[in-house]
């Protein structure tokens, strides 16, 4: 296949040498023009192209209440930023500025290494300065070559709620976090970007856009002007989100919950939004503006109540008899089931070799499946739900929406747990569990676990008998509906029924909860939630009609007490505060 | 002591491994220095996008060491045809900036430049055609095929649309067809027609274009019809081309324009060619140090770490680092040729001057761009420039040289 031979003649050779030298030749002579014979006139012209590129952060977007009252705002601040590069005695200089601005220099110089991205890149050296401090800088301007100040919109907060977890907080990007961007082009070092809550996940609505400007700078560094062949971009500013919250009951809340511990969720049942939510011990959220001081985040962080854990999106509850009526539509769905048949309650129930109680030690007598609901008695369940398996009542579980994510619009959510045969097998072995835990199940405790933010979708289905949509904290046009449980309707009648019990009927429950005004119907239940970390958790569900409006509620006590108790009175203290809220609204 | 081709060449061209490894060297010495906290992510740093991707260019020339000649001879025909069919699959993805150049491999998550390779598999193809086709080259009609084979992908490459690799892609049909015998006289008759074309926007230029092509027609004396044919048909072609000059994308014409005027069009590609100018000129006979470069640094040098690394060198090196790196390349271009003109068979002697005329169409291009001596063409040069594909294509090619320039008895 080779056998052709090379038949190159010398004359072909060098011809081809001498032109590779000769086009080598042309470039190297174009060289020597351009960089020895011309370095003059280039080395002038490169001089005089001394632009500095300068970005100016935009404001991010505005976060409002639903009737536009504002929750985070901007405030403008001065920075300083260094060009390396002009910097003839960096230590002096940053000397200089901490005595001017009275900050400490070893600061300076940290930030100076903490931004440093290049020596022609303006690099951060302080931040939250005032006009004051930056007057003092502007006397000192010839001795501060390379120096230069920049507006910086900070975040603040107004209102006179905190909101911490519903809003987050932002963080300030630094190397690590740029470099562990989707989009690193879009942040500058020392930008501000949402790290939680609604500033998290709207980030790409609030962020603006950076502007640009380029400067000429003459020889002493001095800005001459903008340069005619880039024109300026100015700065785009985020779009606002328009939150549901009502500013006036996320303040109620908040004072309700002043000093205790646990969650509080307002909702509307029929549209999905949340009016309110509290999850204490919380945080000022402008504690996380400015220069964080170590100190401070370390007591967040180390703080045993764990302020900084959104209790109603991650906290993990047994949800106690607040799920009473999934079990009851459970049994409902069952033919032979007779809701009238009444049960005998003595305070407890053998069951193989285990005794399972009533919260009630003395019992609760003859009861039937409404006088269960509204007793919130344990042993009527018991007794009853031999007629299903487990994973019956895991399917109506999941029906309810637990088990799942409720895509609410702040991240971070727990998906809870719901038992299944399937769970129980792999958690404790083929045999190592046995219908005790079904038991234990239609009441709500043993392995179940579920998120106040689950428990807000589980009242919104029961009080929009199926018809509603997810849970969120942003206004949106387009809403996505949630799974409808379809229920036979008068399956909807007996829990509504039921549930207006537990509040009306003297032995209810959950009578504390009702505010006794004229117009306001409650309907709700009530949970204790056992737990093995100590006091039960006190729950109280339910909503509220008044006037054309539904409220829905969720209330979680950590370790309080019971739910009838401690839970109820303050729903009671919620729908009153709704109900003068409303009555200042209509004078 | 060259004419002795008849002596056994056995010396492993080690000069070859040297430059190739000095400039990939310079090249991410430059890299650094542009890569100087700009960029975030490891990956979008180009220094370290570069040193990356040397891992698998590197072990592209080892395993091309590993395969026998015969069996890149044999495969030399599929080779073109795969890359005729790779230089058309980026039509099958979407645009990348209003071209079709890139490809996204599935799976691995980058995209690459199939015309890079398919340049180097044209030459192979090109290689086997011209030494199966023996001593027919005197005629002109069989220099037309093999033309025309080539232009098959280059027409796909210039419909992408890649100007500059199109160019590079014709670039060594006519040193090949040289090499195998074809007469001097109708390779300049394939190329009279684009002078024609080129010269005629100017008045002086085409004038003294007219006075070279009748001065060569006279010198190698044809016919008198033929030569009138020639003559006339050339200058009929350069008069008709502002004609055809209408037919070129808006793209191509701003190019071309701003070459020839470069004052007219501040901020488009004269500006580039401005800006480069400037960056070079002022780094004078040493430069301004690594890092140093104002030009470079405050962004005013545009593509600076592919199409105008060399203004780089030029600024923070200056003019000595220049001579090194043109030194390096022209000795590197030339050890090819000689082994081309040494070695006993012709395929590889004509795959060996086809990649040294890929190498220098690289290096002329790119460079004579960068100092403003032709319009700006994105195309970068070897070793040096920042680029995946075509840093894999280098290490190609240095592994076809290694493995074709031996005269091993395989």
């Amino acid at each position: 296949m080779l056998k052709a031979d090379n038949i190159v003649s010398i004359r072909q050779y060098y011809l081809a040498v001498f032109i590779t030298i000769l086009l080598i030749t042309v470039l190297a002579v174009r060289f020597f023009q351009l960089q020895v014979l011309d370095y003059d006139q280039y080395s002038k012209k490169a001089n005089s192209n001394r632009i500095r590129k300068v970005t100016t952060s935009a404001p991010r977007g505005l976060i409002l209440d639903r009737n536009g009252q504002i929750l985070v705002d901007n405030l403008p601040t001065y920075i300083l930023n260094a060009v390396p590069g002009e910097l003839t005695n960096k230590a002096q200089t940053l000397r200089l500025i901490s005595k001017l601005v009275n900050y400490d220099s070893l600061a300076l110089s940290k930030s100076y290494g903490r931004y440093y991205r290049g020596r022609f890149i303006p690099t951060r050296i302080a931040k939250d300065l005032t006009f004051d401090q930056i007057s003092r800088l502007e006397e000192n301007r010839l001795n501060l070559e390379g120096v230069y100040y920049q507006i910086f919109p900070e975040r603040y907060f107004p209102s006179v709620v905190n909101a911490s977890h519903i809003l987050g907080y932002v963080r300030e990007v630094d190397k690590g976090i740029r470099q562990s961007l989707d989009n690193p082009t879009h942040y500058e070092l020392g930008d501000i970007i949402g790290w939680s809550g609604l500033e998290k996940k709207y980030e790409n609505y609030l962020k603006g856009k950076h502007g640009i400007q380029f400067y000429q700078v003459d020889a002493y560094g001095r800005e001459a002007g903008y340069v005619s062949d880039f024109p300026p971009r100015d700065p785009e500013p985020g779009r606002n989100i328009i939150t549901t919250i009502d500013i006036d009951i996320q303040y109620s809340l908040e004072n309700i919950m002043e000093g205790k511990k646990g969650v509080i969720l307002i909702g509307s049942p029929e549209t999905g939004e949340i009016l309110g939510a509290v999850s204490k011990p919380d945080f000022r959220p402008d504690l996380f503006t400015g220069r964080i001081l170590a100190d401070d985040w370390n007591d967040l962080l180390l703080d045993p109540s764990k302020p900084l854990v959104n209790r109603f999106n991650q906290g993990l509850y047994p949800p106690g008899s607040i799920v009473k009526m999934i079990t009851g539509a459970v049994l409902l769905d069952h033919q032979d089931f007779d809701p009238h048949l009444t049960q005998d309650c003595a305070g407890a129930y053998q069951f193989g070799d285990r005794v399972f109680g009533c919260w009630l030690d003395q019992g609760h007598g003859k009861v039937d499946l409404t006088s269960a609901i509204i007793q919130s008695c344990d042993v009527y369940f018991y007794k009853t739900i031999h007629y299903y398996d487990l994973d019956k009542l895991s399917k109506y579980f999941r029906k309810f929406g637990f088990g799942a994510l409720t895509d609410v619009d702040i991240e971070g959510e727990s998906k809870g747990i719901v038992p299944t045969t399937d769970y129980m097998n792999k958690r404790y072995g083929r045999f190592g569990w046995s219908t005790g835990a079904l038991l234990n199940f239609s009441i709500g405790q043993g392995e179940i676990l579920v998120t106040p933010m689950q428990v807000l979708n589980y009242t919104n289905i029961l009080a929009s008998r199926g018809i509603n949509y997810k849970p969120h904290f942003v206004i949106s046009e387009i809403l996505s509906k949630n799974k409808d449980p379809l229920l036979p309707s008068e399956d909807w009648d007996r829990i509504t029924f039921d549930m207006k019990q537990v509040v009306m009927h003297p032995k209810g429950t959950g009578k504390s909860a009702n505010p006794l005004v004229n117009g306001a119907h409650v309907y709700g239940k009530t949970g204790t939630a056992e737990n093995p970390h100590g006091e039960d958790h006190a729950w109280f569900i339910g909503w509220m009609d008044y006037l054309e409006n539904k409220y829905s509620i969720v209330v979680l006590l950590e370790n309080a007490g019971s739910g009838g108790a401690i839970a109820a009175p303050i729903a009671r203290q919620v729908f009153n505060d709704i109900i003068n809220l409303n009555s200042l609204v209509a004078k | 002591m060259i004419g002795y081709r008849s002596v056994e060449y056995k010396e492993f061209p080690l000069s070859i491994i040297v430059i190739a490894t000095i400039l990939s060297f310079i090249g991410l010495v430059v890299l650094n220095s542009i890569s100087q906290g700009e960029y975030a992510g490891f990956i979008n740093s180009p220094f370290n996008k570069q040193f990356v991707f040397l891992i698998p260019a590197v072990c592209i020339s080892l395993i091309i060491l590993l395969i026998p000649r015969y069996t890149i001879h044999k495969y030399s025909y599929p080779l073109y045809v795969i890359g005729i069919v790779m230089v058309l699959l980026p039509f099958s993805g979407s645009a990348h900036a209003g071209t079709y150049r890139w490809f996204n491999v599935p799976g691995i998550g980058f995209a690459v430049q199939p015309s890079e390779f398919s340049k180097v598999f044209t030459v192979l193809f090109l290689a086997r055609y011209l030494s199966d086709h023996t001593l027919q080259m005197k005629q002109f009609t069989s220099i037309i095929i093999p033309i025309a084979l080539v232009m098959v992908p280059t027409m796909i490459v210039m419909n992408q649309p890649d100007l500059g690799t199109a160019i590079v892609m014709m670039t060594p049909v006519l040193p090949m067809l040289y090499w195998s015998g074809a007469k001097p006289f109708y390779l300049f008759l394939i190329i009279a027609p684009v002078f024609s074309m080129l010269t005629a926007f100017q008045t002086l230029s085409f004038t003294i274009w007219a006075i070279i092509l009748g001065g060569v027609i006279l010198f190698s004396r044809p016919t008198l019809l033929m030569s009138i044919l020639l003559f006339f048909g050339n200058i009929f072609l350069g008069l008709l081309s502002p004609y055809a000059w209408n037919s070129l994308t808006t793209y191509q014409q701003n190019r071309i324009t701003t070459f020839l005027n470069p004052e007219k069009d501040p901020l488009g590609a004269a500006y580039q060619i401005i800006q480069s100018k400037t960056a070079i000129g002022s780094g004078g006979l040493f430069g301004k140090g690594w890092g140093e470069g104002t030009q470079t640094h405050l962004k005013f040098l545009p593509v600076q770490e592919s199409d105008f690394i060399l203004s780089v060198i030029g600024e923070e090196m200056g003019f000595s680092m220049i001579v090194i790196v043109l030194t390096l390349v022209a000795y590197f271009i030339i050890q090819i040729i000689k082994r081309s003109f040494l070695s006993k068979d012709r395929f590889s002697s004509l795959a060996l001057i086809g990649i040294a005329s890929i190498l220098l169409a690289h290096v002329f291009v790119n460079t004579a761009m960068t100092v403003g001596l032709i319009p700006v063409k994105g195309l970068p040069f070897p070793f040096i420039s920042a680029g995946g594909s075509f840093l894999m294509t280098s290490y190609l090619m240095v592994g076809l040289v290694l493995k074709l320039s031996v005269n091993y008895t395989d």
